[in-house]
């Protein structure tokens, strides 16, 4: 039980990798800012949730898994803030610039 | 980990050069916070997860957005290229921190420093973190001087010529975002408070964290420390160096020496000072980004 549970984890962790790993090709890649945005915001935070219940599942201790669930609760709450004010911000320029 | 700490030590470098390149100010400070929070890692693999906290919240967080407050301010950077007297004064600089690194990493018996001391008294600061025991007891004289120095620094910011900060409105999405997160850093730096006595934490971290929390609600223009009453958040910041220095004047009359606290109450006046200093650190750093508060003129 206790291998299967170490396999979950593991599995979780890496595919929480991929995720980050697709938003760093995205910043990369993608054309504009609303673009890499788009990408960032969502698979940044997928990529971490993944992350953090694989390694909540690692420690076992509800202790970890409620810090663990804070540090999601922040980060998914300031990338999204974060990447709507950045928008907001490119969106107002480019009517100035219009 | 040695491909991990090289990878970490190329980023530190690699964000350094970022920040000092920058084609724009904006990249400079954003290269500037990420190096700080490289380094930030570096104190944890380095063992020494205190100052990782303090790098994170004050060094990469709340430096971070006092630079980026005063770059919007300095306008466009100005291209100047590096004279001939820069370049030998970064060359002799390198030689001469070569020559220290050297120097040091030749000795032998670096490895043992104080630590053996400090565990061998643990038992006796009343607090179980050694880290806080130095910085609170052993040699919380160190430590009032530094509250001091901020104190030092607010006080440039009271003498310099006033432009406080008024942000604009940030959008329908703020306000929930602030309705979260202030709250608890609130809670987080109370949390890091009381931690501090036992693991990682104290004043400095929950401080920063929670300046941070205020700023957010600066930003969402909930909290505005212009129209606060008098100079109520200036009276906080002082609170911690006043504080501190009238539990050292305390322990001196009922211990008999200076900041020697009373046998077995330890704790109760480590926690009593961190409380305070949180509070001024907070404070202090809220009213470096703000500006202080405008008296009515008339």
């Amino acid at each position: 039980m206790t291998g299967l549970m170490t396999w979950i984890a593991i599995a979780l962790i890496g595919s929480g990798t991929v995720f980050l790993g697709i938003a760093a090709l995205a910043l990369w890649r993608l054309p504009d800012i609303y673009t890499r945005l788009h990408a960032l915001t969502k698979a940044d935070t997928a990529g971490l949730t993944l992350i953090a219940i694989g390694a909540g599942l690692l420690e076992g201790d509800l202790r970890v898994a409620v810090t663990l669930g804070v540090t999601v609760l922040l980060v998914a709450m300031s990338g999204a803030t974060a990447g709507h004010l950045i928008a907001r911000l490119q969106a107002r320029q480019d009517e100035e610039s219009n | 980990m040695l491909m991990f700490d090289v990878l970490l030590a190329l980023g530190v470098v690699g964000t350094a050069v970022f920040a000092l390149f920058g084609k724009d100010r904006f990249v400079s400070v954003a290269g500037f916070m990420v190096m700080g929070l490289l380094i930030a890692l570096s104190w944890l693999r380095l063992g020494a997860p205190d100052v990782a906290l303090a790098e994170a919240a004050i060094g990469a967080g709340v430096t971070g957005a006092l630079f980026l407050r005063s770059a919007r301010r300095l306008g466009p950077l100005e291209v100047r290229r590096l004279s001939g007297l820069h370049h030998a004064a970064a060359i002799g600089f390198a030689a001469i921190f070569s020559g220290v690194l050297f120097a040091v990493l030749s000795q032998s018996n670096l490895s043992e420093g104080l630590t053996p001391m400090v565990a061998d008294r643990l038992w006796d600061s009343g607090v179980s973190n050694p880290v806080t025991a130095v910085l609170l007891n052993f040699r919380a004289w160190d430590t009032l001087l530094e509250i001091a120095v901020l104190f030092a620094a607010l006080a440039l910011v009271v003498l310099l010529p006033r432009r406080p900060v008024w942000p604009t409105p940030l959008g329908d999405l703020f306000l929930p975002f602030a309705r979260i997160v202030a709250p608890l850093s609130v809670v987080i730096a109370g949390h890091l408070l009381w931690q501090g006595a036992s693991a990682p934490g104290g004043a400095f971290q929950a401080g920063a964290v929670l300046s941070g929390g205020l700023l957010v609600l600066v930003m969402g223009r909930v909290f505005i420390p212009q129209a606060m009453r008098g100079n109520a958040l200036v009276a906080i910041a002082a609170g911690g160096l006043v504080g501190f220095c009238l539990a050292a004047l305390a322990a001196e009359i009922l211990g008999g020496a200076f900041l020697a606290y009373p046998d077995g109450a330890d704790k109760a006046w480590i926690v009593a000072i961190e409380a305070a200093l949180t509070l001024s650190i907070a404070a202090t750093l809220v009213l470096l980004f703000t500006g202080l508060p405008r008296r009515a003129h008339s």
